[in-house]
């Protein structure tokens, strides 16, 4: 075949050579310009078997069919058939598994492609390139044709010529069987029907100029059902040729006038494959499938319906590129090598890639669009199939740019909202106990505060941290940043906190929480941060309307990181509040010198929190100047939310849920 | 409106067990049968299609074997208690041969005339018995003549083995090891210390015999292989032992010569040991999981694993993967349930651990396996590893999310991933993976199927044992290229129950979730809390939407065999009943041995079958048909849209049928009855046309050739031109063979000399003409025959004659020399 030899061009060489099996498309048989055989399963588009004729290179397969389903009546109802009906075994539902392969030496071979091994060779019918096989749909037969002029009808279970007629003057390149099986189209240049029984000419249809390569019935039943229907007239037609941009339908009439096609189809090249779908009433369109040689598919949809002068265009295009946006940078067309339809009539097979190894995949078309580009990374999908041959095993795509949630990343979890969550509830029942601890934690954070303001013994390195800090929290400048955030000194740490302007702190906590989030390293860094911060402006934190969208995000993070080693970090944590309690205790007779009078007594909060604050008769004042500075009103109990006061991980004890949860009124 | 129960037929059509017996190649290797559950399959081994499925046992197949006298027939033992006899080129049961009591092995020799062995079980033993096949006409016939061969032998069929020839057979129990010889009657026994070392107990798990020396190899259960000679002395026994397996030897084969030793075991690796040393050894590893059993061809080319997940592995001999069968993979647990992929319409379930398999209905085949968990299996025993437990796919299946899960002691190890079907290269692509979705296990995972035009239309619910559920919705990222992935959006719970199911309704507004008891009724825009049913008593255990006109009913089945049905429109329950799953077209359930089918809107069922299968149904799921059914029977309406297909314990599919059998038999009895015609290869056409040009010569010379031609026709000859050219033994070896056949036997001679004596005086010519042929004879020593056969007859004169009747004199002595 023409489309054979010039095997570079990779779309030209899959005219013709390739097969869908029938009705529900499992398999496409596909014989490449090396002469193998390949049978790709189309659901999974993996090789199913490979085939080469013993004579592949002398004999080139030129044309491929499969048997038809339900090709034989079947076997006699004897003893062994009632043996089978006995077990109910859902029985595959094979198609049938021949194979008919028309060779450039004039003999067809059987192979069947369960058995993956051939079953015949039927010799002896032509002498030259067979051009078309045709199995006939309801007893076995195959008819063929050839170049040298004729037209033969085999009998498939004898292997033998049943009936060899000349064709044609030139030779016979195309056939096609009538939906009931009486009649066969045969075509070289002009198109002849054929009655079967007789083997003689029952129309002709002339309007070719080249060689008819594709040949098939579009309806199975005449439009206009008011004639009794005699099989074949008022059926139409289809018809394309080599060389030609336009596939003709014509219409089998009963008044022999017909000198013309009806109407015809425009494509934009020499059609290579056509699949339909055939309709069987009246008002459901012929949808058409054409694969050009210049690797386009062309789809069409149209109701038959009488003459249409102008040649139709296509409803929609579809070509298959390359991304082109790595290595190679401009986009390159895959060709599409076939086309079907699925059984549901909407969704299409494509076959496209190379011959050797296409890629199958099913598109479903529910766009209006005219003209649709689909792109394929082909290497990929190649890349991806070739050791699937044998296993099976499919391995997605993991990249490095796969969105990882962990606990405590935005997106993780929400805030649980609903009030009627069990969750909260549990939260308010905690003992006073841990409120009056973190009072107590509070109280020992605003001494730091003051005494550290107070004490210039800072050192000068702290001072310039300050300052980069802050440059840094401004500009956005992740080296100074690292920098300063890097340090491991502890005090270090507490002086530049301790001295940072009070603007700087929510700025500071959004970076320390972005940096929290990131390798566990730089996160163990971080809680020194935070530590400091949060002992040093819990006040401060406390005054701020929105404290719970600014901070809920750290909130979670902390909850889940806490979550492995709950109560050893709890446990650690009222420790360390102890710890710096005894400290703060201390510190306070050192501080007591300092005239620090309450000048405000807090009225209108129920006196738990002062009930609280009496058991501590260490620092009442301490804790009076500290509700001083906090404008908050706490109503009841209920109102102190605290969560979990040792919630921090281990080395962060002062919790800023407590101040969270104190809701401003 | 009980549908009548002979309407609908229950119907296999995938899954069970490959594990009764081992697996045999057809003598010509291109088949491979197999037993599978109560059948015995037939693949092809060239294109892993299965040809024939031929059933007729009652109950397990348990051991199938070639005839040894014919090697298109096989022999399946069942434990139904019954042999057949099949020819399985056509699939059709030749005899039954009825025994009686359950048989749990068979054994077909070559060297038994007429009879089989059979593992027949006897109190709380077992006895090994060979049971003669009456040759008497008739399809049933009974075998009753049986008589006991070893007693107290293990029931696994791979604990019986035959010797080369049939000699001797081995059989190994526990930690005893028998070998009987048939001749000589004598029974050995040996044994292994029974004291378990510390590498674990050293108890025979397997056992295979040399094809032809002495020699029995066994496999333990410390993934030891003993090689044992010299057995034939109670005393004077050698064995020696090879050691790679890590746990027991599940499986031992002899290649065909006996040169290499196949071994499996649980670590899904095939060992080859070459010339039975500890140090020359092969691997194939990554198997998939399990050996169960290894069979050879008779041929050498080919072995076969059949695998513990019902996989079949056909391995070149230079150990390659070279084929693989695999329906519906058999997973330990099917903890996804049955999901249905929008795309491939294919089942999808779990296959081998930590991947999802992609199961086509139509074909029983696996399309592919989805590697989800993208870790190394290790096999062994105790590990917890991660498994998947949760799948569901959106609408168009487009989004595919699992979740993997790994027991650990304290909390289980969750992952949620969500994977993006990239078009463009043709696979999932992982978008966003979620560590501890939730801190319990994962209960329940749906997508909200809206059309997906719109992508911020899809919802993911999540629901847990941590008492919450969670919604997840896509979020564009905030770098440039726009690239979408999932956050949480929204997390619910209600008084502090775990949340047990979800479930989206069809216009995606609604989506109802089950606590315990209780079932919530939340908004999905605005995530209130619309309403709550409870219907004690009973936990909920699965809850649905009805779909187009019942999409107002909820319906939801309890622990205690309750299905609720409530309208929401008037918030009042509707229907209480008992009986799970739901479907696209209306909602029908299932549930333990039975199945029930309801509409929501009616109160009883449109379809009830009870008992229609021995094993417990798990799971069912209904498929969309591709294309609406022409169901005869109104009562059937309900799968005419759809199929509903179940699973049972043992991990078999089943469907339901409308079609009558013959319908459904139709499509495998259609293969075209085309007549073998195959063509001749080139060799054989030069053969051919050699052959002919020979017979046109014959006819010319006449009687001479016709003589020759006899010959020619000898066996030895034959062999010698239809034997490959690559398997032929030295020419030094053929040459005499092929002189002997060319000659006129001695005795034929002799005869005839007799006769010449005889007739030598009177008739002269007749003697000349014997002559001649001698002569011809002799003259193909060296030349090929045809050519010179002509030339010679008609160039003798009478001198030469003469002389080469002196030849002929001596020439005896030194050709029966050869």
């Amino acid at each position: 075949m023409a489309a054979a030899a010039c095997g570079g061009e990779a779309a030209a060489a899959a005219a013709a050579l390739c097969a869908f099996s029938p009705r529900d498309r499992r398999f496409f048989a596909i014989s490449g310009p090396d002469g193998r055989l390949r049978v790709w399963e189309t659901a999974n588009s993996r090789l199913q078997q490979e085939y080469v004729p013993s004579a592949h290179l002398s004999a080139a397969c030129t044309c491929l069919a499969w048997a038809p389903p339900g090709g034989r009546p079947p076997p006699s109802k004897d003893g062994p058939q009632r043996k089978k009906r006995k077990s109910e075994v859902a029985e595959v539902d094979k198609q049938l598994d021949i194979l008919a392969i028309g060779t450039a030496v004039g003999s067809i071979l059987l192979y069947s492609t369960v058995k993956g091994e051939l079953q015949s060779k039927l010799d002896g019918g032509h002498d030259n390139k067979v051009n078309c096989v045709r199995w006939h749909q309801d007893n076995c037969c195959l008819y063929s044709c050839s170049d040298d002029k004729h037209i033969v009808e085999w009998n498939t279970q004898t292997c033998k010529v049943k009936c060899k007629w000349k064709g044609d003057n030139s030779s016979v390149t195309s056939l096609c069987i009538s939906p009931d099986g009486k009649m066969l189209l045969s075509a070289g240049r002009t198109i002849k029907l054929w009655d079967l029984e007789t083997k003689e000419v029952y129309r002709h249809f002339t309007g070719h100029a080249t060689s008819v390569s594709s040949l098939m019935f579009t309806t199975v039943k005449p439009m206009n059902e008011n004639k009794p229907f005699d099989g074949i007239t008022g059926l139409y037609f289809l018809s394309g040729a080599i060389h030609d941009r336009l596939l003709s339908v014509w219409q089998i009439r009963s008044d022999r006038k017909e000198k013309n096609a009806v109407m015809s189809f425009t494509v934009t090249d020499e059609p290579t494959f056509i699949d339909l779908t055939v309709s069987e009433v009246k008002e459901e369109p012929v949808k058409l499938a054409v694969v050009c040689r210049d690797g386009q598919l062309h789809l069409f949809e149209h109701i038959l319906n009488g003459y249409c002068k102008k040649p139709l265009t296509s409803n929609c295009t579809i070509q298959i590129a390359t991304p082109g946006n790595d290595g190679d940078s401009t986009p390159k067309p895959v060709p599409v090598l076939a086309a079907a339809f699925c059984s549901d009539k909407q969704s299409l097979l494509l076959v496209y890639g190379n011959v050797l190894q296409p890629i199958i995949e099913k598109v479903s078309l529910n766009t209006t669009e005219s003209h649709i580009c689909l792109i394929r990374d082909i290497q990929k999908v190649l890349s991806l199939k070739t050791d699937v041959a044998v296993t099976k095993v499919k391995t997605p795509v993991v990249n490095s740019d796969t969105k990882v949630l962990v606990p405590g990343v935005p997106g993780h979890s929400t805030a649980v909202k609903t009030p009627s969550s069990g969750k909260e509830k549990k939260k308010n029942k905690r003992k006073p106990g841990e409120t009056e601890e973190s009072i107590e934690e509070r109280l020992g954070a605003l001494d730091i505060d003051v005494s550290k303001v107070k004490t210039p013994g800072g050192l000068p390195q702290t001072d310039s941290f300050v300052v980069l800090l802050v440059q840094g929290l401004e500009s956005n400048d992740a080296e100074i940043l690292n920098r300063v955030l890097n340090t491991r000194k502890e005090h270090v740490i507490k002086n530049t906190v301790a001295r940072m302007p009070i603007h700087a702190v929510i700025p500071l906590l959004h970076e320390l929480t972005k940096r929290l989030q990131g390798n566990p390293y730089s996160a163990s860094l971080m809680v020194r941060w935070l530590k400091s911060v949060f002992t040093l402006h819990a006040s401060y934190l406390s005054t701020l309307p929105d404290l719970i969208p600014q901070l809920g995000m750290l909130y979670q993070l902390m909850e889940s990181r806490v979550k492995t080693l709950q109560k050893l970090s709890r446990l650690h944590g009222r420790l360390f509040i102890l710890v710096t309690q005894v400290a703060a205790s201390e510190a306070v007779q050192d501080v007591t010198e300092v005239n620090q009078t309450a000048k405000l007594v807090y009225e209108d909060g129920k006196c738990c929190i002062l009930g609280i604050a009496r058991l501590l008769n260490s620092c009442d004042r301490q804790y009076l100047m500290a509700v001083r500075r906090v404008p908050v009103r706490v109503q009841s109990e209920q109102d102190v939310k605290v969560v979990d006061v040792s919630v921090c991980p281990c080395t962060l004890p002062v919790s800023p849920f407590f101040l969270l949860q104190l809701h401003p009124v | 409106m009980v549908a009548p129960v002979a309407a609908l037929r229950v119907v296999r059509c995938g899954g069970s067990s490959l594990h009764g017996a081992r697996a045999v190649f057809s003598a010509d290797s291109k088949y491979l049968l197999c037993a599978s559950g109560d059948f015995v399959k037939m693949y092809s081994v060239a294109t892993e299609e299965t040809l024939r499925v031929m059933g007729g046992h009652a109950d397990l197949v348990t051991g199938i074997q070639l005839n040894p006298r014919n090697h298109m027939q096989l022999y399946s033992s069942s434990l139904d208690g019954s042999i057949k006899l099949w020819d399985f080129m056509d699939g059709i049961p030749i005899k039954t041969f009825t025994v009686g009591s359950k048989l749990l092995a068979l054994y077909a020799l070559a060297s038994f005339e007429d009879s089989v062995f059979v593992v027949i079980p006897k109190s709380d033993t077992f006895q090994l018995v060979s049971v003669k096949l009456t040759k008497a006409a008739g399809q049933d016939l009974e075998a009753k003549e049986l008589s006991v061969v070893l007693d107290d032998v293990d029931a696994s069929p791979k604990c019986i083995a035959f010797g080369r020839e049939g000699e001797y057979v081995a059989s190994v129990k526990e930690v005893n090891l028998q070998v009987y010889f048939f001749k000589q009657k004598q029974l050995n026994r040996f044994s292994v210390s029974a004291a378990k070392t510390k590498s674990g107990n050293n108890q025979f798990s397997c056992v295979a015999c040399h094809p032809t020396e002495d020699c029995i190899a066994t496999g333990h259960a410390d993934g030891k292989i003993r090689l044992w000679r010299n057995f034939c002395h109670k005393k004077e026994y050698t064995f020696s032992t090879l050691h790679w397996h890590h746990d027991t030897v599940m499986d031992l084969a002899f290649s065909v010569e006996g040169t290499c030793l196949l071994s499996g075991g649980v670590e899904s690796v095939l060992v080859l040991w070459r010339n039975e040393s500890d140090c020359q050894k092969d691997f194939l590893p990554r198997l998939g999981s399990a050996i169960e059993y290894i069979s050879m061809a008779s041929d050498g080319a080919l072995c076969c694993t059949l695998h513990s997940d019902n996989r079949i592995t056909i391995i070149n001999s230079n150990l390659r993967f070279a084929k693989s069968i695999q329906g519906l993979i058999k997973s330990a647990n099917v903890k996804t349930g049955l999901v249905v992929d929008p795309r491939t319409k294919a089942l999808v379930l779990n296959g081998e651990p930590g991947h999802l398999q992609f199961y086509c209905l139509q074909s029983d085949q696996q399309l592919f396996s989805l590697d989800i968990v993208q870790r190394q299996y290790i096999h062994q025993a105790g590990l917890n590893q991660a498994d998947l437990v949760k799948v569901a796919f959106s609408a168009q299946g487009k989004w595919l999310a699992t979740v993997e899960e790994r027991e650990e002691v304290t909390d289980p190890e969750l992952q949620l991933k969500l994977w993006f079907y990239d078009e463009e290269t043709q696979s999932f692509k992982l978008n966003t993976r979620i560590n501890m979705p939730h801190e319990d296990h994962i209960t329940d995972m749906c997508f909200r199927d809206m059309d997906e035009l719109e992508d911020d239309s899809l919802i993911l619910v999540t629901t847990g044992r941590d008492c919450v559920f969670k919604v997840w919705v896509m979020v564009e990222d905030t770098d440039p290229e726009g690239n979408v992935s999932w956050s949480c959006d929204f997390v619910g719970s209600y008084h502090n129950y775990q949340a047990t199911n979800c479930c989206f309704s069809e216009d995606g507004s609604l989506l109802a979730v089950s606590f315990e008891e209780t079932v919530t009724v939340w908004d999905s825009v605005t995530w209130d809390l619309k309403c709550t049913f409870c219907h004690p008593p009973g936990k909920i255990r699965n809850i649905c939407f009805g779909r187009l006109t019942c999409s107002k009913y909820l319906i939801g089945a309890t622990d205690y065999g309750f299905l609720c049905c409530w309208n929401l429109l008037s918030c009042a329950c509707k229907i209480r009943l008992k009986v799970c799953s739901s479907d696209p077209s209306t909602t029908k359930c299932i549930l333990g041995f039975a199945v029930f089918v309801f509409k929501p809107n009616e109160p009883r069922p449109i379809y009830i079958q009870r008992n229609l299968c021995r094993e417990k149904i798990q799971l069912a799921a209904f498929v969309p048909r591709d294309e609406p059914e022409t169901v005869g029977s109104e009562k059937h309406l309900w799968l005419r849209r759809s199929q509903l297909f179940f699973l049972t314990d043992t991990q078999e599919l089943m469907t339901l049928s409308t079609k009558s059998l013959q319908e459904r038999l139709t499509p495998s009895s259609k293969q075209l009855a085309v007549e073998e015609s195959l063509p001749v290869t080139p060799f054989s056409l030069l053969l051919g046309k050699h052959r002919r040009q020979q017979s046109q010569e014959d006819i010319g010379l006449g009687k001479i050739i016709v003589r020759n031609k006899r010959e020619q026709d000898s066996p030895a000859v034959k062999e010698l031109l239809h034997t490959p050219a690559h398997v032929l033994p030295s020419a030094s070896f053929l040459c005499p063979v092929f002189i002997d056949s060319l000659l006129i036997s001695k005795e034929k001679k002799s005869a005839e000399e007799v006769a010449d004596e005889v007739e030598m005086e009177s008739e002269k010519t007749e003697d000349d003409s014997d002559e001649e042929r001698d002569i011809t004879e002799m003259e193909q020593e060296d030349t090929s025959p045809v050519e010179l056969l002509g030339e010679m007859t008609c160039k003798l004169s009478k001198s030469q004659e003469k002389e080469l009747r002196k030849i002929r004199k001596m020439d005896y002595s030194w050709i029966s020399a050869f």
